[in-house]
């Protein structure tokens, strides 16, 4: 899908409909409008939100030796949090700062509630492959059907005629699609990050380059800013668990993950 | 009695014993034999028998290599049907959930049972999997990719006309596989994941 298609009147037009999809998850429309309005001032002090992986009930991936996947993605982000606050005027919002659960469609909530600058999900991988290793970085591939796409081309073209006509019951589809799909207006940016954030990862860990990949994650789908997913390195790989668990490692990965931010955030600066 | 005696009753015995025995296993045999077409029904047995002559096909399945992320194809013979893509593609389900024949890794959790397939006529093929396909995958995401991928592109690249998946897990959709990869819509193909490609 073309991101271009997502032109600032597109959200304007659309306003209501993102308002009415936003309350089901707080009341997020407004910061999503002037985040997609590339003519807005400089705004004061924004959000970064943090993301850590799973937790609860829902430990994500496991290490042969008993680590799990909620516990290295909340002693990162943590780590991650402190390295931000102590060098950058950003304030860091963490979806979860304990282990809980927090479903996926809150995560991505936190980021549009908190008029979110960029929003970095970090999570450790698992393959089948107990050889797979290195770290590799993320961002939405949003793989719309052809009948979303369809849907989305027509609300584009006759997005107000359109909100007066079709029933109640159909704009509820239409609304869900949109809220599903806030992430497709973000794809160019959120590439640019994750291309910064892995360049980082690759510097300091000397790893193979696994490069940036797009997948259909789900977390990232409903964020309205530039978001990826960092996954740290391979807990199923056991030499990589070890170093996953790892206190002094957790620091550099965190350090990595910092300076791809901070050269994104020089780049393109708060708008 | 002498040892030249004994020489000869043992040899004796023993191809006695072993004739007894040949006797009732062959015979017990012969029984089963008889009973089988009561209990299963002489249709049955034609039917089997023709289910060999029934057409062929070759189909590609997708595992995963020891050495590399992409899926790696594998070839395998299932029975054509035509006129139904919906029992295509269960041969190709269950085929690969059997797993692969030449040591390539399984994608798929091997507990995984197949429930239900059915493809409608816009191309979308909805496939029911029992629990297990979610429940015991190992969860992270390039074991996610790995699997959504190895199930569509396995569909998509044997079937003409299925375009695009839509994976239930018994019988309900689900937000995601196991934590990562979103399977709450029909879900395109990526050959670009297949090695060599």
């Amino acid at each position: 899908m073309d991101p271009s298609k997502f032109s600032p009147r597109f959200f304007l037009r659309t306003a209501p409909l993102f308002l009415a999809a936003a309350l089901t998850a707080g009341a997020p429309g407004l910061s999503l409008l002037s985040a997609a309005d590339d003519s807005s001032s400089s705004a004061p002090v924004r959000n970064i939100i943090i993301d850590p992986g799973h937790g609860g009930v829902k430990p994500g991936a496991k290490g042969k030796f008993g680590t799990l996947e909620k516990d290295v993605t909340l002693a990162v982000s943590l780590k991650l949090k402190a390295l931000i606050e102590k060098t950058m005027p950003f304030r860091v919002i963490l979806t979860r700062d304990k282990d809980i659960d927090v479903s996926l469609e809150n995560r991505a909530a936190v980021a549009n509630n908190n008029d979110a600058q960029v929003f970095i999900s970090i999570h450790a991988n698992g393959s089948v492959r107990s050889k797979s290793h290195g770290a590799e970085t993320f961002f939405m591939n949003v793989n719309a059907s052809d009948e979303e796409t369809r849907k989305l081309a027509y609300l584009e073209n006759t997005g107000e005629e359109l909100e007066k006509r079709i029933a109640d019951e159909a704009q509820d589809a239409v609304k869900m699609i949109l809220w599903d799909m806030a992430q497709a207006a973000y794809v160019r940016q959120s590439q640019r990050l994750a291309e910064m954030v892995q360049e980082d990862l690759n510097l300091e860990l000397g790893l193979e380059n696994r490069g940036i990949k797009q997948a259909a994650f789900k977390v990232l789908q409903g964020v309205a800013c530039p978001a990826i997913l960092v996954e740290l390195a391979f807990i199923s790989n056991p030499e990589e668990e070890r170093k996953l668990s790892d206190e002094s490692y957790q620091q550099r990965l965190a350090e990595s993950i910092h300076r791809g931010l901070v050269r994104y955030l020089r780049l393109f600066p708060q708008k | 009695m002498p040892k030249s005696a004994h020489a000869i009753l043992i040899p004796v015995l023993a191809v006695l014993a072993i004739g007894l025995a040949l006797f009732f296993f062959l015979s017990e045999n012969r029984e089963s034999i008889k009973k089988a077409p009561l209990t299963a029904g002489p249709a049955a047995e034609e039917g089997a028998v023709s289910s060999d002559l029934r057409p062929k096909r070759t189909v590609t399945l997708l595992f995963v290599g020891e050495d590399s992320e992409s899926l790696i194809p594998e070839d395998r013979e299932i029975l054509a049907d035509p006129a139904s893509p919906a029992a295509e593609a269960r041969e190709i389900l269950r085929e690969l959930i059997k797993g692969s024949q030449t040591g390539l890794l399984s994608a798929v959790p091997p507990e995984t049972k197949l429930l239900q397939v059915y493809v409608d006529k816009e191309g979308t093929a909805f496939v029911d999997f029992s629990r297990e396909f979610a429940d015991r995958h190992p969860s992270g995401s390039t074991a996610e990719i790995a699997t959504v991928y190895a199930v569509v592109n396995s569909l998509a690249q044997n079937l003409k006309t299925v375009k695009k998946v839509f994976l239930l897990v018994d019988g309900e959709e689900r937000e995601t596989l196991a934590g990562h990869i979103a399977i709450d819509h029909p879900i395109l193909p990526d050959f670009s994941l297949i090695a060599g490609r």
